[in-house]
């Protein structure tokens, strides 16, 4: 029974939250490892190991949705807020719902949001590919099954055109979102590197914010590589070391790389979107049994 | 998806009749690790055109050396007992899909 909701089976989405719980009330909920120790994470806490595919099979979720579901959750940050998010995710599952077309719904999501429609617009055959990955999924969702061959050439297609953008970093960035999403739901990897490409977009538009550069990046790292080899502050730990000697080299790097951490702790803002946007998305799965 | 030795490699990859993706990792290389699963699809999705044969560079680094290895996770394509191409480092699946096309061709 593929991607049928806990295939089915109150009892399967019973034991889901029973686990889940379970480990929450113990405190050995964690966003990292998976399965060690009795620790686990959304996938350790149901399956019981780190086991992706044993997480689709047992209870019904796209093997896609499984590959890039810690992704999702570790966007949340705190357990508070992750063990909020993946217990809704499974109350709001329904039995029996089929969910396989839950993962198109999502890519189409990620392809029509505002941002991507506008980097990629002067860009005429990169928002050729948009539209017509677009339209893929979008006939996913109908209930059709477009062949591997239609997949491949516009997968080819998009890989050519995001090649063509070398003066904008940003618009390239896009185009990367839309080869990534070319592959039908149920290639394992596609929600996980399209979310991955998503989250590279975020992060280079957070640091052009700010003007922080690669350049930048590169001065903080050989401050705090010199200082690892001759030992310099070295009663202090960690990023308070690295703030220590950024403060005494550089001080007006140390303020910028100040402001990078806290635009840092802001990301991942796509992901929870994107992650709540998937729990409306199988809430409202159709039932092909009327249960 | 076999693994190739320092005894086999020639065999397996140099004269074997279908284009080979050789796939030169190491055990202690996570994004080798990460990629795993995408060789896997790979394998099964061009099962007719192609093999794809690993090589564990800590357990055979004269593998590693002859081909001027310097970097993991690092993919070779050879064809009729000549490295075609190679790309080194993380590759996005759609993009490795782009390589083995290019490179071995489908259609």
């Amino acid at each position: 029974m593929n991607d049928i909701a806990f295939l089915g089976d109150p009892a399967v989405k019973a034991q889901a939250l029973a686990r889940l719980r379970s480990h929450i009330a113990a405190g050995t909920f964690m966003i990292f490892p998976a399965w060690q120790d009795g620790l686990a994470n959304v996938i350790g806490a149901l399956v019981e190991a780190d086991d992706k595919q044993a997480f689709a099979e047992q209870y019904g979720y796209p093997i896609a949705l499984a590959t890039a579901l810690e992704m999702i959750v570790n966007a949340f940050k705190t357990l508070p807020a992750a063990q909020e998010f993946v217990e809704a995710l499974l109350e709001r599952t329904p039995v029996g719902a089929d969910l396989s077309g839950v993962v198109s719904q999502a890519l189409v999501f990620l392809l029509e949001r505002p941002e991507i429609v506008a980097l990629v617009a002067p860009h005429a055959q990169v928002e050729q590919c948009r539209q017509a990955v677009l339209g893929l999924h979008q006939r996913v969702i109908a209930g059709e099954e477009p062949d591997r061959k239609e997949w491949k050439s516009i997968r080819l297609a998009s890989v050519a055109a995001s090649d063509m953008i070398v003066d904008d970093a940003s618009a390239h960035m896009a185009s990367l979102i839309i080869e990534s999403a070319a592959w039908p739901a149920s290639m394992r990897s596609v929600l996980h590197d399209t979310l991955g490409a998503c989250g590279r977009l975020e992060s280079q538009q957070l640091m052009d914010a700010i003007g922080w550069t690669e350049a930048d990046e590169s001065r903080v790292f050989k401050i705090r590589d010199k200082a690892e080899g001759d030992g310099r502050m070295a009663e202090l730990e960690g990023l308070d070391r690295v703030l220590a000697l950024l403060d005494h080299d550089d001080p007006a790097l140390a303020r910028g790389f100040r402001e990078r951490l806290d635009q840092f702790k802001k990301m991942g803002e796509v992901y929870r979107t994107v992650g709540w946007k998937i729990v409306d998305f199988i809430e409202q799965a159709p039932d092909p049994a009327g249960m | 998806m076999r693994n190739a030795t320092e005894q086999d490699f020639d065999d397996i990859v140099m004269k074997n009749n279908k284009p080979v993706l050789v796939d030169f990792w190491a055990p202690w290389c996570a994004p080798c690790k990460a990629l795993a699963p995408t060789l896997d699809e790979l394998a099964e999705e061009y099962a007719e055109e192609m093999e794809i044969v690993k090589v564990d560079i800590e357990a055979h680094p004269a593998l590693a050396a002859r081909f001027g290895v310097r970097g993991i996770p690092l993919l070779m394509v050879v064809r009729d007992g000549e490295e075609q191409a190679r790309t080194v480092g993380t590759i996005s699946r759609s993009r490795l899909d782009a390589f083995v096309e290019a490179n071995v061709g489908t259609e």
